[in-house]
């Protein structure tokens, strides 16, 4: 068992694959009648992550033969991940998993919302939501794992934490063809830690105007988690959309650092806030993946 | 894309039973008969020197505990204004400690289902919107509906509240929930309902392939003997037939590219608004996402209220 405070963001990803590497995955498909349709079959997926978290995600797989290529939406900081409703679908199979905590993972732990950005912060030995990282390394692994479709090429998105665990994955994983990742989140950077930022990275203040003499403490689990970190590890091309206002999620400073920082980084820099390039850059996202994925539209 | 000639042209096929008024003052009754129970917990970690927050429960339909983060100015001794705050489908209640901030009580309710209020009743996303829809007295929506009520009853509840200067916003949901609720209870002063969700459930759940209206379509597709009496029940819950019942300023707001609201079916509930409406459109934007949105959704309200722009 691999356990201790890592010390370094080096160390963080050789624990957190270490400790995958202990854990088999037991995956389970259930295909669900009621949500598939004509088009498409829809399938509950559970597996186990790290810490011995089931985990669940919905799956969606086209009719016809493969092998089809494959979007995983990495999942938001928020309770509920949502079924699949891109229109990409119909020629793909679509992953949406959840992380440890969220609805229907949620039976070693609970997540809140305010709340899981700071539980156990002040150490990466307590802190819940680092789990989350190894919960997205696991979902790629068993969407190629999985038998019930044969898996081309796959592409990463996300907004939000989900767009930090999609360029993470990236950065772990070889076989990542593209992301698109909408106002990652900006953990680990100064600009998360600013006074008057709206949720949800106003937790991150709340919780050190209460806790003024853990300051150091949340910066060193944090800093694990700078998407900064491992962004030269990044090898796909990468869209990111970030909002000029945003003051939640991913304040412009840091978007346009972590988008230096990525060897193939495509900004777009909308009038927006935490919504980034909201409708706007929707089209642009969903032509850009479906290219990425061969897709025609 | 919807055009403006869409939504105009646009009608629902939807009509209101006839004991629609008996059936909500029935609901109304029996949640008259339950004690609110109020139970106001400080949050001093989430409470700053403009806002004191507090993790609120209260009493709802069937005995169900309904959580709602209650930000309250720390400035001033009231009575204050307040805003009751309508949640979205599945995305979490907001703090809103800025509206507490200029002066105005704001509480964000999590309705049944939704955590924290999920612990007794928790049919799951998707899944909330098809729960019980078999029948008026069991779809999970009278039991929705009714903690948003209660939320009211909170806010009539609190000595720091101005009984006479509550008001109402949301979006999505909460934009259905908002013209629900302001249809069924008077004493709101005003509204805004955002790209509001739970209007024209026939058309909507035919026009788009997004959810959640697809779990109806889903719905219908596994009960096709059902869908009769699915329809039925949902007359009960549709906002459009909640909308003449209106009696203040209410706006509308209609992102035109919407794909998860129909357009046209939001603006069937604007059209059937009475009193002083304002109808809000915008272009190349999508559910939820208008840029602007919420600065204006604020702005109007702040001149509603009275207050001052922060």
């Amino acid at each position: 068992m691999t356990t201790g405070a890592p010390s370094s963001p080096a160390a963080f990803w050789e624990q957190t694959e270490a400790q995958l590497a202990e854990t088999p995955p037991d995956v389970f498909l259930e295909r669900d009648a009621f949500y598939s349709q004509p088009e498409w079959e829809v399938y509950r997926m559970r597996y186990y992550s790290s810490g011995g978290h089931r985990l669940f995600a919905w799956l969606s797989v086209p009719h016809g033969d493969g092998p089809f290529p494959a979007l995983v939406r990495m999942p938001d900081y928020a309770s509920v991940h949502d079924i699949i409703y891109t229109s990409l679908r119909h020629r793909a199979v679509v992953l949406n998993p959840t992380y440890r905590g969220q609805r229907n993972s949620d039976a070693l732990v609970r997540a809140s919302y305010p709340g899981l950005l700071t539980e156990g912060i002040d150490s990466p030995q307590t802190y819940t939501l680092l789990g989350a990282w190894a919960d997205a390394l696991r979902a790629i692994d068993v969407l190629l794992a999985q038998e019930q479709a044969s898996i081309g090429t796959v592409a990463l998105t996300g907004a939000g934490l989900g767009a930090s665990l999609a360029l993470a994955v990236a950065a772990r994983r070889s076989n990542v063809a593209a992301v698109a990742a909408d106002t990652p989140m900006a953990l680990g950077h100064p600009a998360a830690l600013q006074p008057g930022l709206g949720y949800p990275l106003a937790e991150l203040d709340d919780y050190l105007r209460a806790h003024t003499e853990r300051r150091q403490a949340v910066e060193g689990t944090l800093t694990l988690l700078n998407s900064a970190n491992y962004a030269t590890a990044v090898k796909a091309p990468v869209l990111m959309s970030a909002g000029r206002f945003d003051r939640g999620l991913c304040p412009l400073p840091f978007a346009e650092e972590l988008a230096a920082a990525l060897p193939d980084c495509d900004l777009r820099v909308y009038d927006g806030a935490a919504e980034g390039g909201g409708h706007e850059h929707a089209h642009v996202r969903a032509a850009w993946l479906a290219e990425r994925l061969g897709i025609s539209t | 894309m919807a055009t403006e000639s869409d939504l105009v042209s646009f009608s629902t096929q939807v009509t209101c039973p006839d004991d629609f008024d008996q059936f909500w003052d029935g609901v109304l009754s029996e949640l008259d008969q339950i004690p609110l129970d109020a139970n106001v917990s400080h949050d001093p970690l989430r409470s700053t020197d403009a806002a004191t927050m507090f993790q609120v429960t209260y009493r709802s339909l069937d005995g169900l505990d309904i959580f709602g983060w209650y930000a309250v100015p720390a400035v001033g001794d009231g009575p204050f204004p307040a805003v009751l705050i309508l949640p979205g489908y599945k995305s979490e209640p907001a703090l809103r400690r800025d509206w507490a901030a200029k002066g105005v009580a704001a509480l964000s309710v999590a309705v049944r289902g939704k955590l924290p209020s999920s612990a007794q009743f928790n049919p799951g996303y998707p899944g909330l919107l098809t729960h019980g829809v078999e029948d008026r007295d069991t779809y999970s929506y009278k039991g929705v509906i009714s903690d948003c009520s209660r939320g009211l009853d909170f806010l009539l509840s609190r000595p720091e509240v101005d009984s006479e200067r509550i008001y109402c916003c949301g979006s999505s949901q909460g934009g259905g929930l908002t013209l629900i609720t302001t249809g069924l209870r008077h004493e709101i002063k005003a509204g805004v309902a955002g790209y509001p969700f739970l209007c024209c459930y026939p058309e909507s759940m035919r026009m788009l392939r997004s959810y959640p209206y697809d779990e109806l379509s889903c719905y219908a597709s596994a009960y096709p003997d059902r869908v009769d009496q699915m329809l039925d029940t949902l007359r009960y819950f549709d906002a459009v037939n909640f909308a003449p019942r209106i009696q203040c300023p209410m706006v509308v707001g209609i992102a035109m590219e919407d794909e998860v609201c129909p357009p046209e079916t939001s603006y069937a509930a604007y059209r059937l608004l009475n009193r002083q409406r304002e109808l809000w459109l915008f272009p190349n934007s999508g559910h939820g996402n208008a840029h602007g949105y919420p600065a204006r959704e604020n702005a109007w309200l702040q001149q509603r209220i009275g207050v001052s722009p922060a």
